[in-house]
């Protein structure tokens, strides 16, 4: 009896420990959190185009298809990064994506789109940050995919990389599928 | 090495009390009103620094804690009650952005283990005793 109870602990610790290692070998940023605006509708919001120059009412945007919504901005490194993968997913895939400059200066935004291309069917700008905060961004670049009916479905935390194009590629077309 | 450990601590008191006032505050941020600011410093202290994770909004100087302050600020002079407040932020980034998780269903195990582990541990001593005092006598 008494070294059944003296055994117990050590099976607790291995196990505890292959635990720890699981978690520490599996591919995972912990510092990732999930959103709580998974299968909301997204937060309404009204903003200045910087391209048509026209308030962007979100409310008249969002249905009919599924849209990308990012949020970049000139001085975030990793945007410039994910830049052409966005490219390639508006150009060739032909998707709407739809991007809100987060804090950022207008015409610098806009100098940049012209050097590396735009794929933007818009640009809202979110000068002091409230449609990002409405979002619940808290770093950049956010990419949020938006279903035919409105309906936020993923979020994507960091930049579309070469790694993770083709995942969030089936991503969405596993949301347009639905 | 008893002395070096004497000093050690003496330091370590003294950063104790003379650092504990750090926050990350700006001048311009600060309210005219001292009990709308003092609100405002206790809400803020609740709440996570979604850029540092560990940090509370009071004490970041990350640019996201400086405009969730400031909208906390401006939420307050709005005289949004408390509730309103983590209401609206819990709604856009989830519990996470609370420091203390709030007591729920779905974290009842995490705010009652420590009580479970705590009363399991009292049995296993107090029977240890006994069975000690036995061995004696």
């Amino acid at each position: 009896m008494k070294r059944k109870i003296l055994i117990l602990p050590i099976i607790l610790f291995f196990t505890l420990l292959i635990v720890f290692f699981y978690l520490l070998v599996i591919d995972r940023n912990p510092s990732e959190l999930p959103s709580v605006l998974i299968n909301k509708e997204v937060p309404s919001f009204q903003a200045k185009s910087l391209m048509t120059k026209k308030t962007f009412i979100s409310e008249k945007e969002f249905n009919g298809e599924i849209i990308l919504v990012n949020f970049f901005a000139t001085w975030c490194a990793p945007c410039l990064q994910e830049h052409q993968y966005l490219k390639k997913l508006s150009n060739q895939r032909g998707l709407k994506i739809i991007g809100i400059n987060y804090k950022d200066d207008p015409t610098t935004a806009l100098a940049w789109l012209k050097k590396l291309g735009n794929p933007y069917a818009d640009v809202i700008a979110d000068k002091k940050g409230h449609i990002g905060i409405d979002w619940g961004v808290y770093g950049l670049p956010e990419t949020f995919i938006i279903d035919s009916k409105g309906v936020i479905k993923y979020r994507l935390i960091g930049p579309i990389t070469k790694k993770t194009y083709k995942a969030f590629y089936s991503k969405v077309m596993e949301i347009e599928n639905l | 090495m008893k002395k070096n450990l004497i000093t050690t601590f003496i330091f370590a008191i003294i950063i104790k009390f003379t650092i504990v006032n750090s926050y990350s505050v700006e001048p311009e941020e600060i309210l005219q009103n001292p009990q709308q600011e003092i609100r405002a410093r206790n809400i803020s202290k609740n709440i996570r620094c979604l850029v540092c994770q560990n940090q509370s909004i009071d004490d970041s100087s990350a640019p996201l804690a400086k405009d969730l302050r400031e909208l906390i600020r401006i939420k307050v002079q709005k005289n949004d009650s408390d509730e309103e407040i983590y209401k609206f932020l819990t709604d856009r980034y989830g519990d996470f952005i609370l420091l203390k998780p709030p007591l729920k269903i779905s974290t009842f195990l995490l705010w009652c283990l420590p009580f479970v582990f705590f009363v399991i541990g009292i049995t296993i001593i107090v029977q240890q005793n006994k069975k000690s005092k036995k061995y004696i006598s």
